[in-house]
Protein backbone atom coordinates (compact mmCIF):
# COMPACT_ATOMS: atom_id res chain seq x y z
CA UNK A 1 0.00 0.00 0.00
CA UNK A 2 1.38 3.43 -0.92
CA UNK A 3 2.12 5.97 1.83
CA UNK A 4 -0.87 8.35 1.30
CA UNK A 5 -3.25 5.38 1.15
CA UNK A 6 -1.65 3.90 4.26
CA UNK A 7 -2.14 7.18 6.14
CA UNK A 8 -5.82 7.31 5.06
CA UNK A 9 -6.20 3.67 6.08
CA UNK A 10 -4.68 4.36 9.51
CA UNK A 11 -6.77 7.49 10.09
CA UNK A 12 -9.92 5.61 9.08
CA UNK A 13 -8.98 2.68 11.30
CA UNK A 14 -8.38 5.02 14.23
CA UNK A 15 -11.76 6.72 13.74
CA UNK A 16 -13.60 3.39 13.60
CA UNK A 17 -11.74 2.36 16.76
CA UNK A 18 -12.77 5.62 18.50
CA UNK A 19 -16.40 4.94 17.56
CA UNK A 20 -16.05 1.44 19.02
CA UNK A 21 -14.57 2.83 22.26
CA UNK A 22 -17.34 5.41 22.63
CA UNK A 23 -20.17 3.00 21.86
CA UNK A 24 -18.72 0.43 24.29
CA UNK A 25 -18.25 3.08 26.99
CA UNK A 26 -21.87 4.25 26.70
CA UNK A 27 -23.44 0.79 26.34
CA UNK A 28 -21.44 -0.92 29.09
CA UNK A 29 -19.76 1.62 31.37
CA UNK A 30 -16.39 0.39 32.66
CA UNK A 31 -15.70 -0.64 36.20
CA UNK A 32 -15.17 2.51 38.32
CA UNK A 33 -12.18 1.02 40.14
CA UNK A 34 -10.27 0.29 36.94
CA UNK A 35 -10.89 3.86 35.68
CA UNK A 36 -9.64 5.31 38.98
CA UNK A 37 -6.59 3.04 38.81
CA UNK A 38 -5.82 4.35 35.33
CA UNK A 39 -6.30 7.99 36.38
CA UNK A 40 -3.93 7.45 39.29
CA UNK A 41 -1.43 5.59 37.12
CA UNK A 42 -1.37 8.20 34.33
CA UNK A 43 -1.28 11.16 36.73
CA UNK A 44 1.46 9.71 38.92
CA UNK A 45 3.55 8.74 35.90
CA UNK A 46 3.54 12.26 34.50
CA UNK A 47 3.06 14.60 37.44
CA UNK A 48 6.71 15.25 38.29
CA UNK A 49 7.78 15.97 34.72
CA UNK A 50 4.69 18.10 34.06
CA UNK A 51 5.25 20.15 37.20
CA UNK A 52 8.94 20.65 36.40
CA UNK A 53 8.22 21.54 32.78
CA UNK A 54 5.38 23.86 33.80
CA UNK A 55 7.73 25.76 36.09
CA UNK A 56 10.29 26.27 33.35
CA UNK A 57 7.74 27.15 30.68
CA UNK A 58 6.40 29.92 32.93
CA UNK A 59 9.97 31.03 33.56
CA UNK A 60 10.86 31.05 29.86
CA UNK A 61 7.73 32.99 28.92
CA UNK A 62 8.52 35.59 31.56
CA UNK A 63 12.13 35.95 30.41
CA UNK A 64 11.08 36.34 26.77
CA UNK A 65 8.23 38.79 27.44
CA UNK A 66 10.43 40.73 29.86
CA UNK A 67 13.01 41.31 27.13
CA UNK A 68 10.33 42.86 24.88
CA UNK A 69 8.17 44.66 27.42
CA UNK A 70 10.90 46.50 29.27
CA UNK A 71 11.74 48.37 26.05
CA UNK A 72 8.26 49.92 26.22
CA UNK A 73 8.25 50.29 29.98
CA UNK A 74 5.21 47.94 30.11
CA UNK A 75 6.30 45.41 32.74
CA UNK A 76 2.94 45.75 34.51
CA UNK A 77 1.42 43.43 31.90
CA UNK A 78 4.19 40.81 32.17
CA UNK A 79 2.23 38.45 34.46
CA UNK A 80 -0.92 38.69 32.35
CA UNK A 81 0.73 38.11 28.98
CA UNK A 82 2.95 35.31 30.19
CA UNK A 83 0.11 33.44 31.93
CA UNK A 84 -2.34 34.02 29.08
CA UNK A 85 0.12 32.57 26.55
CA UNK A 86 0.72 29.56 28.77
CA UNK A 87 -2.97 28.86 29.40
CA UNK A 88 -4.08 29.29 25.80
CA UNK A 89 -1.21 27.68 23.97
CA UNK A 90 1.86 26.32 25.67
CA UNK A 91 0.20 24.64 28.64
CA UNK A 92 -2.11 22.29 26.72
CA UNK A 93 0.60 21.62 24.13
CA UNK A 94 3.17 20.85 26.78
CA UNK A 95 0.86 18.48 28.65
CA UNK A 96 -0.01 16.71 25.41
CA UNK A 97 3.64 16.21 24.48
CA UNK A 98 4.49 15.03 27.99
CA UNK A 99 1.61 12.53 27.95
CA UNK A 100 2.52 11.42 24.46
CA UNK A 101 6.11 10.63 25.44
CA UNK A 102 5.32 8.90 28.71
CA UNK A 103 1.76 7.60 28.81
CA UNK A 104 1.19 7.20 25.05
CA UNK A 105 4.28 5.08 24.56
CA UNK A 106 3.59 3.10 27.75
CA UNK A 107 -0.04 2.36 26.88
CA UNK A 108 0.81 1.38 23.33
CA UNK A 109 3.58 -0.97 24.51
CA UNK A 110 1.37 -2.46 27.25
CA UNK A 111 -1.58 -3.21 24.96
CA UNK A 112 0.75 -4.28 22.13
CA UNK A 113 2.47 -6.81 24.40
CA UNK A 114 -0.91 -8.12 25.54
CA UNK A 115 -1.92 -8.50 21.89
CA UNK A 116 1.18 -10.37 20.72
CA UNK A 117 1.20 -12.65 23.77
CA UNK A 118 -2.45 -13.55 23.05
CA UNK A 119 -3.70 -12.08 26.34
CA UNK A 120 -6.31 -10.03 24.47
CA UNK A 121 -7.56 -13.14 22.65
CA UNK A 122 -7.67 -14.93 26.01
CA UNK A 123 -9.83 -12.15 27.46
CA UNK A 124 -12.28 -12.59 24.56
CA UNK A 125 -12.28 -16.36 25.02
CA UNK A 126 -13.07 -15.95 28.72
CA UNK A 127 -16.21 -13.99 27.83
CA UNK A 128 -15.06 -10.41 28.33
CA UNK A 129 -14.97 -7.57 25.79
CA UNK A 130 -11.33 -6.39 25.78
CA UNK A 131 -12.36 -2.92 24.58
CA UNK A 132 -14.50 -2.56 27.69
CA UNK A 133 -12.01 -4.21 30.04
CA UNK A 134 -8.71 -2.80 28.75
CA UNK A 135 -9.23 0.12 26.38
CA UNK A 136 -12.10 2.18 27.81
CA UNK A 137 -10.54 2.61 31.31
CA UNK A 138 -7.23 3.69 29.74
CA UNK A 139 -8.99 6.04 27.33
CA UNK A 140 -10.99 7.75 30.10
CA UNK A 141 -7.97 7.71 32.43
CA UNK A 142 -5.77 9.59 29.94
CA UNK A 143 -8.45 12.24 29.26
CA UNK A 144 -9.29 12.93 32.91
CA UNK A 145 -5.63 12.90 33.95
CA UNK A 146 -4.72 15.41 31.30
CA UNK A 147 -6.99 17.97 33.02
CA UNK A 148 -5.35 17.35 36.41
CA UNK A 149 -1.95 17.64 34.81
CA UNK A 150 -2.95 20.81 32.94
CA UNK A 151 -4.04 22.37 36.22
CA UNK A 152 -0.80 21.35 37.98
CA UNK A 153 1.35 22.47 35.04
CA UNK A 154 -0.37 25.86 34.79
CA UNK A 155 -0.09 26.47 38.51
CA UNK A 156 3.62 25.75 38.36
CA UNK A 157 4.04 27.93 35.27
CA UNK A 158 2.64 30.87 37.27
CA UNK A 159 5.05 30.04 40.09
CA UNK A 160 7.95 29.78 37.61
CA UNK A 161 6.93 33.01 35.89
CA UNK A 162 6.62 34.86 39.20
CA UNK A 163 10.04 33.61 40.38
CA UNK A 164 11.72 34.83 37.21
CA UNK A 165 9.78 38.10 37.32
CA UNK A 166 11.35 38.71 40.74
CA UNK A 167 14.82 37.55 39.70
CA UNK A 168 15.08 39.02 36.19
CA UNK A 169 12.57 41.86 35.95
CA UNK A 170 12.92 43.08 39.54
CA UNK A 171 9.13 42.89 40.09
CA UNK A 172 7.47 41.70 43.26
CA UNK A 173 5.14 38.69 43.24
CA UNK A 174 1.97 40.70 43.97
CA UNK A 175 2.69 43.00 41.04
CA UNK A 176 3.17 39.99 38.74
CA UNK A 177 -0.01 38.21 39.85
CA UNK A 178 -2.05 41.41 39.87
CA UNK A 179 -1.70 41.68 36.10
CA UNK A 180 -3.00 38.17 35.39
CA UNK A 181 -6.81 38.78 35.52
CA UNK A 182 -6.50 41.59 32.96
CA UNK A 183 -5.29 39.21 30.24
CA UNK A 184 -6.57 35.84 31.40
CA UNK A 185 -10.29 35.78 30.71
CA UNK A 186 -12.71 32.87 31.11
CA UNK A 187 -12.62 32.61 27.32
CA UNK A 188 -8.88 31.95 27.32
CA UNK A 189 -9.30 29.35 30.09
CA UNK A 190 -12.09 27.69 28.06
CA UNK A 191 -9.84 27.78 24.97
CA UNK A 192 -7.03 26.06 26.90
CA UNK A 193 -9.40 23.41 28.22
CA UNK A 194 -10.81 22.84 24.72
CA UNK A 195 -7.32 22.31 23.33
CA UNK A 196 -6.37 20.09 26.23
CA UNK A 197 -9.42 17.86 25.76
CA UNK A 198 -8.96 17.50 21.98
CA UNK A 199 -5.27 16.66 22.39
CA UNK A 200 -6.11 14.11 25.10
CA UNK A 201 -8.79 12.42 22.98
CA UNK A 202 -6.38 12.25 20.03
CA UNK A 203 -3.57 10.84 22.16
CA UNK A 204 -5.80 8.31 23.94
CA UNK A 205 -7.23 7.13 20.62
CA UNK A 206 -3.88 6.77 18.87
CA UNK A 207 -2.04 4.97 21.66
CA UNK A 208 -4.83 2.51 22.41
CA UNK A 209 -5.48 1.90 18.69
CA UNK A 210 -1.82 1.31 17.84
CA UNK A 211 -1.35 -0.95 20.87
CA UNK A 212 -4.56 -2.90 20.34
CA UNK A 213 -3.84 -3.58 16.66
CA UNK A 214 -0.19 -4.57 17.11
CA UNK A 215 1.02 -7.51 15.04
CA UNK A 216 4.40 -9.12 14.53
CA UNK A 217 5.78 -10.07 17.94
CA UNK A 218 8.25 -7.95 19.88
CA UNK A 219 9.34 -6.07 16.75
CA UNK A 220 5.70 -5.23 16.17
CA UNK A 221 5.43 -3.79 19.68
CA UNK A 222 8.47 -1.63 18.97
CA UNK A 223 6.92 -0.46 15.70
CA UNK A 224 3.66 0.40 17.48
CA UNK A 225 5.44 2.49 20.09
CA UNK A 226 7.38 4.42 17.45
CA UNK A 227 4.24 4.90 15.35
CA UNK A 228 2.36 6.12 18.43
CA UNK A 229 5.05 8.68 19.26
CA UNK A 230 5.25 9.91 15.68
CA UNK A 231 1.51 10.02 15.02
CA UNK A 232 0.68 11.77 18.27
CA UNK A 233 3.36 14.44 17.79
CA UNK A 234 2.23 15.18 14.23
CA UNK A 235 -1.45 14.88 15.13
CA UNK A 236 -1.19 17.17 18.16
CA UNK A 237 0.67 19.82 16.13
CA UNK A 238 -1.96 19.72 13.38
CA UNK A 239 -4.78 19.76 15.91
CA UNK A 240 -3.17 22.73 17.67
CA UNK A 241 -3.29 24.67 14.43
CA UNK A 242 -6.89 23.60 13.79
CA UNK A 243 -8.13 24.41 17.32
CA UNK A 244 -6.34 27.78 17.20
CA UNK A 245 -8.27 28.58 14.00
CA UNK A 246 -11.57 27.50 15.61
CA UNK A 247 -10.95 29.46 18.83
CA UNK A 248 -9.83 32.49 16.79
CA UNK A 249 -13.00 32.39 14.71
CA UNK A 250 -15.30 32.29 17.79
CA UNK B 1 -22.05 -34.90 15.39
CA UNK B 2 -20.44 -32.48 17.88
CA UNK B 3 -18.48 -30.27 15.53
CA UNK B 4 -18.74 -30.14 11.77
CA UNK B 5 -16.75 -27.89 9.46
CA UNK B 6 -17.84 -27.52 5.85
CA UNK B 7 -15.65 -26.06 3.12
CA UNK B 8 -13.95 -23.58 5.47
CA UNK B 9 -11.95 -20.89 3.68
CA UNK B 10 -9.76 -18.13 5.04
CA UNK B 11 -7.41 -15.70 3.38
CA UNK B 12 -5.25 -12.80 4.52
CA UNK B 13 -5.03 -10.36 1.62
CA UNK B 14 -3.75 -12.28 -1.36
CA UNK B 15 -2.56 -15.22 0.74
CA UNK B 16 -5.04 -18.08 0.96
CA UNK B 17 -4.59 -19.93 4.25
CA UNK B 18 -7.50 -22.40 4.32
CA UNK B 19 -8.70 -23.70 0.96
CA UNK B 20 -11.85 -25.54 1.91
CA UNK B 21 -11.52 -27.65 5.03
CA UNK B 22 -14.13 -30.33 5.75
CA UNK B 23 -14.07 -32.24 8.98
CA UNK B 24 -16.36 -33.87 11.50
CA UNK B 25 -15.74 -34.48 15.16
CA UNK B 26 -17.68 -36.79 17.47
CA UNK B 27 -18.40 -36.15 21.14
CA UNK B 28 -15.53 -37.17 23.39
CA UNK B 29 -13.05 -37.57 20.54
CA UNK B 30 -9.45 -36.32 20.66
CA UNK B 31 -8.55 -34.96 17.23
CA UNK B 32 -5.00 -33.96 16.42
CA UNK B 33 -4.39 -31.43 13.63
CA UNK B 34 -0.83 -31.74 12.36
CA UNK B 35 1.02 -29.77 9.75
CA UNK B 36 4.05 -27.65 9.11
CA UNK B 37 4.19 -24.00 10.23
CA UNK B 38 1.96 -21.67 8.23
CA UNK B 39 -0.46 -24.34 7.02
CA UNK B 40 -3.40 -22.76 8.85
CA UNK B 41 -3.69 -24.98 11.93
CA UNK B 42 -4.03 -22.13 14.42
CA UNK B 43 -6.26 -20.22 12.01
CA UNK B 44 -8.60 -23.21 11.97
CA UNK B 45 -8.92 -23.14 15.79
CA UNK B 46 -9.37 -19.36 15.91
CA UNK B 47 -12.20 -19.64 13.39
CA UNK B 48 -13.97 -22.15 15.63
CA UNK B 49 -13.99 -19.80 18.64
CA UNK B 50 -14.71 -16.70 16.55
CA UNK B 51 -11.38 -14.95 17.13
CA UNK B 52 -11.22 -14.91 13.33
CA UNK B 53 -14.09 -15.04 10.90
CA UNK B 54 -13.95 -17.29 7.83
CA UNK B 55 -14.24 -15.94 4.29
CA UNK B 56 -16.35 -18.93 3.26
CA UNK B 57 -17.80 -22.17 4.56
CA UNK B 58 -19.71 -23.14 7.68
CA UNK B 59 -18.93 -24.31 11.21
CA UNK B 60 -21.65 -26.28 12.99
CA UNK B 61 -21.31 -26.72 16.74
CA UNK B 62 -23.88 -28.96 18.42
CA UNK B 63 -26.28 -28.35 15.54
CA UNK B 64 -25.82 -24.56 15.46
CA UNK B 65 -24.14 -22.71 12.59
CA UNK B 66 -21.80 -20.25 14.31
CA UNK B 67 -19.84 -18.36 11.66
CA UNK B 68 -22.44 -15.58 11.30
CA UNK B 69 -22.87 -14.94 15.03
CA UNK B 70 -22.17 -11.49 16.46
CA UNK B 71 -19.44 -10.97 19.07
CA UNK B 72 -22.12 -10.94 21.80
CA UNK B 73 -23.70 -14.14 20.44
CA UNK B 74 -20.31 -15.84 20.66
CA UNK B 75 -20.37 -15.55 24.48
CA UNK B 76 -22.02 -18.99 25.06
CA UNK B 77 -19.91 -20.55 22.29
CA UNK B 78 -16.71 -19.44 24.04
CA UNK B 79 -18.05 -20.83 27.31
CA UNK B 80 -18.58 -24.12 25.48
CA UNK B 81 -15.20 -24.07 23.66
CA UNK B 82 -12.27 -23.41 25.96
CA UNK B 83 -9.11 -22.46 24.13
CA UNK B 84 -5.56 -23.04 25.35
CA UNK B 85 -3.24 -20.72 23.47
CA UNK B 86 0.19 -21.37 22.03
CA UNK B 87 1.62 -18.98 24.61
CA UNK B 88 0.44 -19.20 28.22
CA UNK B 89 -1.43 -15.89 27.68
CA UNK B 90 -1.84 -15.42 31.43
CA UNK B 91 -2.64 -11.83 32.42
CA UNK B 92 0.70 -10.70 33.79
CA UNK B 93 -0.76 -8.06 36.12
CA UNK B 94 -2.93 -10.65 37.89
CA UNK B 95 -2.02 -13.50 40.24
CA UNK B 96 -2.68 -17.10 39.24
CA UNK B 97 -5.82 -17.07 41.40
CA UNK B 98 -7.14 -13.92 39.71
CA UNK B 99 -6.25 -15.32 36.29
CA UNK B 100 -8.22 -18.50 36.90
CA UNK B 101 -11.14 -16.79 38.64
CA UNK B 102 -11.41 -14.24 35.78
CA UNK B 103 -13.47 -16.54 33.57
CA UNK B 104 -15.29 -18.17 36.51
CA UNK B 105 -16.63 -14.80 37.73
CA UNK B 106 -17.80 -13.96 34.22
CA UNK B 107 -19.50 -17.26 33.43
CA UNK B 108 -20.67 -18.22 36.94
CA UNK B 109 -21.59 -14.91 38.62
CA UNK B 110 -23.72 -16.74 41.18
CA UNK B 111 -20.71 -18.43 42.82
CA UNK B 112 -19.52 -17.15 46.20
CA UNK B 113 -15.86 -16.35 46.85
CA UNK B 114 -15.49 -19.60 48.79
CA UNK B 115 -16.90 -21.60 45.89
CA UNK B 116 -14.57 -19.79 43.48
CA UNK B 117 -11.58 -20.54 45.74
CA UNK B 118 -12.65 -24.16 45.88
CA UNK B 119 -12.95 -24.40 42.09
CA UNK B 120 -9.58 -22.69 41.53
CA UNK B 121 -7.94 -25.17 43.92
CA UNK B 122 -9.62 -28.06 42.15
CA UNK B 123 -8.50 -27.08 38.63
CA UNK B 124 -4.98 -26.35 39.85
CA UNK B 125 -4.75 -29.84 41.31
CA UNK B 126 -6.05 -31.24 38.00
CA UNK B 127 -2.99 -29.76 36.28
CA UNK B 128 -0.69 -30.78 39.15
CA UNK B 129 0.04 -27.30 40.47
CA UNK B 130 0.10 -26.55 44.19
CA UNK B 131 0.48 -23.37 46.25
CA UNK B 132 0.75 -21.07 43.25
CA UNK B 133 -2.47 -19.08 43.75
CA UNK B 134 -0.68 -15.95 44.97
CA UNK B 135 2.13 -16.10 42.43
CA UNK B 136 2.30 -13.83 39.39
CA UNK B 137 2.89 -15.55 36.03
CA UNK B 138 6.43 -14.16 35.74
CA UNK B 139 7.35 -15.86 39.02
CA UNK B 140 6.72 -19.32 37.53
CA UNK B 141 8.51 -21.43 34.94
CA UNK B 142 7.17 -21.55 31.39
CA UNK B 143 5.86 -25.08 31.89
CA UNK B 144 4.01 -24.05 35.05
CA UNK B 145 2.53 -21.07 33.21
CA UNK B 146 1.28 -23.41 30.49
CA UNK B 147 -0.39 -25.60 33.09
CA UNK B 148 -1.91 -22.60 34.87
CA UNK B 149 -3.25 -21.46 31.49
CA UNK B 150 -4.79 -24.89 30.99
CA UNK B 151 -6.33 -24.67 34.49
CA UNK B 152 -7.84 -21.27 33.61
CA UNK B 153 -9.45 -22.75 30.52
CA UNK B 154 -10.91 -25.84 32.20
CA UNK B 155 -12.17 -23.73 35.13
CA UNK B 156 -15.13 -22.52 33.04
CA UNK B 157 -16.09 -26.17 32.39
CA UNK B 158 -15.99 -26.15 28.60
CA UNK B 159 -17.41 -29.07 26.64
CA UNK B 160 -14.73 -28.64 23.98
CA UNK B 161 -11.04 -28.05 24.58
CA UNK B 162 -9.05 -26.47 21.76
CA UNK B 163 -5.29 -26.63 22.20
CA UNK B 164 -3.04 -24.48 20.03
CA UNK B 165 0.40 -26.12 20.05
CA UNK B 166 0.29 -26.82 23.79
CA UNK B 167 3.83 -28.19 23.99
CA UNK B 168 5.71 -25.62 21.91
CA UNK B 169 8.76 -24.31 23.74
CA UNK B 170 8.68 -26.99 26.45
CA UNK B 171 11.38 -29.49 27.36
CA UNK B 172 10.72 -33.19 26.55
CA UNK B 173 9.77 -34.12 30.13
CA UNK B 174 7.25 -31.29 30.45
CA UNK B 175 6.00 -32.03 26.93
CA UNK B 176 5.19 -35.60 27.95
CA UNK B 177 3.53 -34.35 31.13
CA UNK B 178 1.35 -31.88 29.22
CA UNK B 179 0.38 -34.51 26.66
CA UNK B 180 -0.67 -36.90 29.42
CA UNK B 181 -2.58 -34.07 30.99
CA UNK B 182 -4.50 -33.43 27.75
CA UNK B 183 -5.45 -37.09 27.59
CA UNK B 184 -6.42 -37.34 31.26
CA UNK B 185 -8.39 -34.07 31.19
CA UNK B 186 -10.29 -35.19 28.11
CA UNK B 187 -11.24 -38.40 29.88
CA UNK B 188 -11.83 -36.92 33.36
CA UNK B 189 -13.87 -33.94 32.16
CA UNK B 190 -15.38 -35.88 29.22
CA UNK B 191 -14.50 -33.10 26.81
CA UNK B 192 -14.13 -33.20 23.06
CA UNK B 193 -10.62 -32.02 22.18
CA UNK B 194 -8.93 -30.55 19.12
CA UNK B 195 -5.16 -30.34 19.47
CA UNK B 196 -3.08 -28.40 16.97
CA UNK B 197 0.46 -29.70 17.08
CA UNK B 198 3.68 -30.54 15.27
CA UNK B 199 4.15 -33.53 17.51
CA UNK B 200 3.31 -36.73 15.61
CA UNK B 201 4.66 -38.93 18.40
CA UNK B 202 2.20 -37.46 20.86
CA UNK B 203 -0.60 -37.64 18.29
CA UNK B 204 0.06 -41.34 17.72
CA UNK B 205 -0.03 -41.91 21.49
CA UNK B 206 -3.18 -40.08 22.49
CA UNK B 207 -5.25 -39.08 19.44
CA UNK B 208 -8.42 -40.88 18.44
CA UNK B 209 -8.06 -39.37 15.00
CA UNK B 210 -5.43 -37.30 13.20
CA UNK B 211 -5.66 -34.93 10.26
CA UNK B 212 -2.63 -33.58 8.45
CA UNK B 213 -2.92 -30.14 6.88
CA UNK B 214 -0.80 -29.08 3.94
CA UNK B 215 -1.12 -25.83 2.00
CA UNK B 216 -4.53 -25.08 3.47
CA UNK B 217 -6.05 -28.48 2.70
CA UNK B 218 -6.38 -31.80 4.48
CA UNK B 219 -3.60 -33.92 3.03
CA UNK B 220 -4.34 -37.05 5.08
CA UNK B 221 -6.61 -38.18 7.86
CA UNK B 222 -7.42 -41.27 9.86
CA UNK B 223 -6.79 -43.05 13.12
CA UNK B 224 -3.20 -43.36 14.37
CA UNK B 225 -3.20 -46.94 13.03
CA UNK B 226 -4.32 -45.72 9.58
CA UNK B 227 -1.63 -43.05 9.47
CA UNK B 228 1.12 -45.47 10.47
CA UNK B 229 0.31 -47.34 7.26
CA UNK B 230 0.01 -44.22 5.09
CA UNK B 231 2.20 -43.86 2.00
CA UNK B 232 1.63 -40.07 1.81
CA UNK B 233 5.11 -38.45 1.72
CA UNK B 234 4.13 -35.70 4.17
CA UNK B 235 2.71 -38.18 6.66
CA UNK B 236 5.80 -40.32 6.33
CA UNK B 237 7.96 -37.24 6.96
CA UNK B 238 6.08 -36.61 10.19
CA UNK B 239 6.26 -40.30 11.11
CA UNK B 240 9.97 -40.49 10.50
CA UNK B 241 10.50 -37.50 12.79
CA UNK B 242 8.26 -39.08 15.41
CA UNK B 243 9.59 -42.61 15.50
CA UNK B 244 12.95 -42.22 13.84
CA UNK B 245 11.87 -43.81 10.57
CA UNK B 246 9.48 -46.65 9.89
CA UNK B 247 9.62 -49.44 7.48
CA UNK B 248 7.18 -49.53 4.60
Amino acid sequence: MSSPLKIIDEVGGGMIFLKEILSTAFKTPPDRESVLTQIYSVTSQSLSTTVASGFFVGAIMTVQFNAQLKQFDALSVLGGLSTSGTIRELGPLLIAFMLSGKVGAFTSAELGTMRVTEQIDAIRCLGTNPIQYLVVPRFIGIIISSFFLLFAGLLMSIVGGACLAVLVAGMNVTEYIHGIPTYVSWASVAGGLFKCSTFAILLATICTYKGYTTTGGSKGVGRSVVATALSTMVGITLLDWLTSLIIGAL
Amino acid sequence: MALEIKNLQKRFGEKVILKGIDLKLNKGEILFVLGRSGTGKSVLLKNIVGLMRPDGGEIWLDGQEITKLSEREYFPIRKKCGMVFQQPALFDSLTVFDNISFGIKKHFPQLSLEEIKDRVGRVLSLVNLKNVETKFPQEMSYGMQKRASLARTVAIEPEYLLFDEPTTGLDPVTTTAINKLIQSLSHTLKTTSVVVSHDMKCALDIADRIIVLNEGKIAAQGTPTDLRKSSDPLVRDFLSEAVGGISA
